[in-house]
């Protein structure tokens, strides 16, 4: 029996070999060995480095720039999984509900999912530097004439309309095959009772579709941590660093002026806690919930 | 056993035999070589691409070598981070541009080879040396070098009847004389954190050099502040209330082609942008004035800095030649074409072309004693400054603020 | 049958959803309008149609972005890339569902956590690996890397099919005298055809359209990808309009081909990806 057990693991890693190591050697690794790093001194320039222990998180604790990186992309993940998901419902809901030309409707609206966020950040900055910009001036559309991509105060909304317009074709469709699920003769009975459409959606449809809107939060909560192809393109992190999310920060830490590697990888260290800790919390608090029904 | 020992004399003397035909063999047809030369200014490539044949072709002629140059030109927001890359990899090319700023750091990072003893080092203008010169030796060749402050519409200038001004006051007058006829006074164009920079690179440089003296030193030791330099503001508040609108849209290149075509009388940007401005107009009038910070003359300077030099790295395993080619960058017969077709600033004694009417202007400055070599500030302080004036200009951050936060850099930058 | 009737409500819906729909796809509608404007013609009227339309953009464009050897790079890596994703991980998630033990367990477990790793993480010290490795412009070694990092979620899709295949069939396979690996490569892997498209669409996009990675490891212009050249094209000649939006429909391009041929199959994809995960 022993041998059998022997050979059938032996079996497993030989099969398990070639992908394990491409997978040891570009995940595993940097995800450790980042935890080493982060506790030395090492910059982009010298060839020697030292160890130093716990005081590149020392200083981080005091490092403005970093902690205000933290806050914007926390605000920015909170705005962007209310709005887009709350737009990625209302769509879904919306074309279900049609008669007709229903696939035509979500071929059309996840069709800016597939260009990449960059190509679409880019289209998107002629529009707020040229397009509205032209509408303000000669439609005497006032309330267009604002620094969209270089004012703080404007650039925040800026950076989330491109980002849900990038991300909320992908939550449709998922939404939309949650509520394709959702069988007629529940609705039907609760139309039976008297419900009307607002009670038929809120208290049949909405608890049906708790998978995918677990689903659909945890991957805006996952990929909005990590949000930088989007502020690269449009504000780049700018002006100053009022726009800057986590992952520029550690960017620029990292590949620009004085390329301290050492303390960026702690800074990484950090960012990687708060993702796996908010990430947790939302899929046990939801994953409850799922399970009380 | 014993048969492989015997086997080893007779052909290792066979080795030695072939290796020594071998390079008599090669006296007579060229020898094989490579050279790796990194640049930064990839808008200049094909002058500098025919300028490598020039050197190749040459080498043949003179010494039998067939060198093949192999020129890497990123683009230059990424330069940086590559070049440190290379060096750190050993895999370093033979020669490579880098900031006259950064001489020093690189140096004491063993990357620069000492040029001092070259042919080159003796045809260098002495003040343009200084700047390539650190401990005494030569690090660097310089290519790029200028004599820069504020750019100005001369025709515009003409039409509102003012001229270059001494002091801040006569600053003042000349922007209510353009606004009179109703020019925009300053073309602001803020979305690259280098351009807003360059006004902190200006003011700082022209009050440090005409008064506070010590400024840099003191911050170098911690004990000093931006706090010291608050009327840098003056001049800075004064650009940005009299400019153009939509400034953080506007990106280097289209602030230096608007310029050209009028929007505004001046530009806080360098020589560098007048390729931009001439292709854009090619009879505009461009001329160069100094920045004054305050009411003290002494503070009005032009700056002089040079911003791309070429070294030689110490463990080249082609050494010679990437010397030859260094020393041939200032070559007596070709350099002064290079550097004509490239627009840069005449530097050495080898140069014999005439350079453009604003470069001379700039020069005139420099002549009368009114100039002063760019400060050395660690780049992540003037990183810094480019960023915070881009949110003073966008109001979120205040003049406090703007001294907090860079002394607070200021003092992480300098604690390695 | 029931008979439809449609409400005022359902009209409603209806503008909302073309109003929507319109807006939705007005950024693209501008860079493709615009694109073929000469630059005078973009600034004085944005929002008009042009009567003299010209490809010189697009020559410009194609030129300055190096199109040629951008779009082979890109091809070269995200084929490569895949081709390696779905080798690797439909062998390794057959064997893990296939075997039974703790091991098999630790393993996929070991797999799957990382999924969880934002890319910033791991970005700096998988830099020092590319530079180690010298790996710096390598687009091949590129192609490792992200199998590297795409093995992960593959492995788990991989894992989750071949649940649903019979047993049955590879004891049949084995009785007819087939080993272990022939047994996979002639009778199991045909079958997981569905799961692979599915990968083989995921994956093909999210290589074609990352930046980070590439942005870091590649530095050489001959090397870039489509999105890097593109991004040059914004750095240096950022007063090109016409140009720039040339670019970016050129580089839109092949993704939105892609898209109208395998258009049921990705959103297909989507939906069961993830409710059955």
């Amino acid at each position: 029996m022993k041998t059998k057990k022997l050979k059938k693991n032996v079996n497993l890693l030989l099969f398990c070999l070639p992908a394990f190591i491409v997978y040891a050697l570009f995940k595993l690794y940097p995800a450790v060995s980042g935890v080493y790093y982060s506790m030395t001194d090492w910059n982009g320039l010298s060839r020697a480095f030292q160890f130093v222990g716990l005081a590149n998180f020392t200083k981080l604790f005091s490092d403005d720039t970093f902690w205000h990186s933290v806050a914007f992309t926390a605000e920015y993940v909170l705005a962007l999984v209310v709005f887009a998901n709350v737009l990625a419902l209302l769509l879904a809901v919306a074309i279900e509900s049609r008669h007709h030309f229903r696939g035509t409707f979500r071929t059309l609206f996840y069709m800016p999912n597939m260009i990449s966020m960059v190509i679409g950040g880019y289209m998107w900055m002629f529009i707020y530097t040229k397009v509205l910009y032209y509408l303000a001036d000669n439609w005497g559309w006032k309330f267009l004439d604002h620094s969209w991509t270089g004012d703080p105060r404007y650039s925040f909304w800026s950076i989330l309309t491109v980002s849900c317009w990038g991300v909320v074709g992908y939550l449709m469709i998922i939404y939309i095959a949650g509520l394709q699920g959702v069988p007629n003769d529940l609705k039907e009975a609760a139309e039976l009772d008297g419900a009307n459409g607002w009670q038929r959606f809120w208290n049949v449809t909405v608890p049906m579709i708790r998978p995918a809107l677990t689903i659909c939060i945890f991957w805006t909560l996952n990929s909005g941590f990590q949000v930088f192809d989007v502020i690269y393109t449009l504000t780049g992190g700018g002006p100053g660093d009022a726009t800057q999310s986590v992952a520029i920060n550690i960017y620029e830490e990292a590949f620009k002026g004085n390329t301290r590697f050492g303390y960026a990888t702690a800074k990484s260290t950090v960012l990687f806690i708060i993702v796996t800790l908010v990430t947790l919390l939302q899929l046990t608090l939801m994953r409850r919930q799922e399970d009380e029904l | 056993m014993k048969m492989k020992k015997f086997a080893l004399l007779p052909l290792t003397c066979l080795a030695l035999i072939l290796t020594g035909c071998g390079s008599q063999a090669t006296s007579s047809s060229p020898k094989e070589e490579e050279l790796n030369i990194m640049m930064s200014f990839p808008q200049y490539m094909d002058q500098w691409d025919a300028y490598c044949r020039q050197f190749e072709a040459k080498i043949l002629k003179e010494n039998n070598i067939k060198v093949k140059v192999k020129l890497e030109m990123p683009t230059s927001d990424q330069y940086e981070s590559v070049l440190k890359v290379r060096l750190q990899d050993n895999d370093a090319p033979d020669l490579f541009c880098l900031h006259s700023n950064n001489i020093a750091e690189y140096y004491k990072a063993g990357y620069l080879a000492d040029l001092t003893s070259q042919p080159l080092s003796a045809k260098i203008y002495e003040n343009v040396k200084q700047m390539v010169t650190y401990e005494n030796k030569v690090l660097a060749v310089p290519i790029e070098s200028q004599a820069w402050g504020v750019l100005y519409n001369k025709d515009m200038f003409t039409a509102a009847g003012v001229t270059a001004p001494a002091k801040l006051s006569d600053l003042v007058t000349i922007v209510s004389k353009l606004e009179a006829k109703n020019y925009t006074p300053f073309m602001l164009a803020f979305h690259d954190s280098w351009v807003p920079q360059l006004m902190t690179a200006l003011t700082l440089g022209g009050l440090v050099s005409g008064k506070l003296t010590n400024w840099v030193d003191t911050m170098n030791a911690g004990t000093g502040s931006y706090n010291d330099v608050k009327e840098i503001f003056d001049p800075i508040d004064l650009i940005m209330g009299h400019g153009t609108a939509r400034a953080m849209e506007e990106g280097a290149e289209a602030g230096s082609a608007d310029f050209a075509n009028g929007k505004a009388a001046m530009y806080v940007n360098g020589t560098w942008s007048a390729g931009t401005i001439l292709k854009t107009k090619s009879d505009f009038n461009l001329g160069v004035l100094a920045l004054p910070i305050n009411e003290d003359e002494n503070c009005t300077r032009i700056n002089l800095s040079v911003s791309t030099t070429l070294a030689v790295h110490p463990n080249s395993t082609h050494k010679d030649l990437a010397l030859k080619f260094a020393n041939y960058v200032l070559d007596d017969t070709d350099s002064s074409a290079l550097f004509k077709a490239c627009s840069f600033n005449p530097l050495a004694s080898c140069h014999n072309y005439e350079a453009a009417a604003y470069v001379t202007e700039g020069m005139d400055y420099v002549k009368k004693g009114k100039s002063y070599k760019d400060l050395v500030l660690p780049s992540a302080v003037t990183d810094q400054q480019g960023k915070l004036l881009q949110e003073y200009y966008s109001k979120t951050v205040t003049k406090d603020e703007f001294i907090t936060k860079m002394d607070a850099t200021y003092k992480d930058a300098i604690t390695k | 049958m029931r008979k439809k009737h449609i409400s005022v409500g359902y009209i409603i819906v209806d503008i909302l959803l073309i109003i929507g729909l319109l807006a939705w796809l007005f950024p693209l509608f501008m860079a493709l309008l615009n694109s073929f404007k000469t630059d005078g013609e973009l600034f004085t009227n944005i929002l008009s149609f042009t009567a003299t339309p010209s490809f010189e953009n697009y020559v410009r464009a194609f030129t300055k972005m190096q199109y040629d050897k951008s779009i082979w790079n890109t091809i070269l890596l995200a084929g490569l890339s895949v081709t390696l994703i779905v080798v690797l991980s439909s062998v390794a998630g057959w064997a893990l569902c296939r075997t039974k033990s703790k091991l098999s367990s630790a393993l996929l477990n070991l797999f799957v956590f990382s999924m969880l790793i934002p890319f910033s993480s791991i970005m700096v010290p998988l830099y020092k690996i590319v530079i180690s490795m010298h790996l710096k412009n390598s687009l091949v070694g590129l192609s490792f890397i992200y199998a590297g990092l795409g093995v992960s979620m593959a492995i788990f899709l991989y894992h989750g099919f071949v649940k649903g295949i019979p047993y049955e069939i590879e004891e049949a396979a084995a009785v007819d005298g087939c080993n272990k690996l022939q047994t996979f490569i002639f009778v199991v892997f045909p079958l997981l055809k569905p799961i692979t498209a599915t990968i083989v669409i995921t994956n093909v996009l999210w290589v074609w359209n990352d930046f980070l990675l590439p942005l870091i490891v590649i530095s050489n212009r001959d090397k870039y990808t489509l999105l890097l050249s593109t991004n040059t094209l914004f750095g240096q000649y950022s007063n090109d309009w016409t140009g720039i939006l040339s670019a970016l429909i050129l580089s839109a391009i092949p993704v939105i081909v892609f898209y109208a041929f395998f258009q049921k199959q990705i959103l297909k994809g989507i939906s069961d990806g993830a409710l059955k995960g």
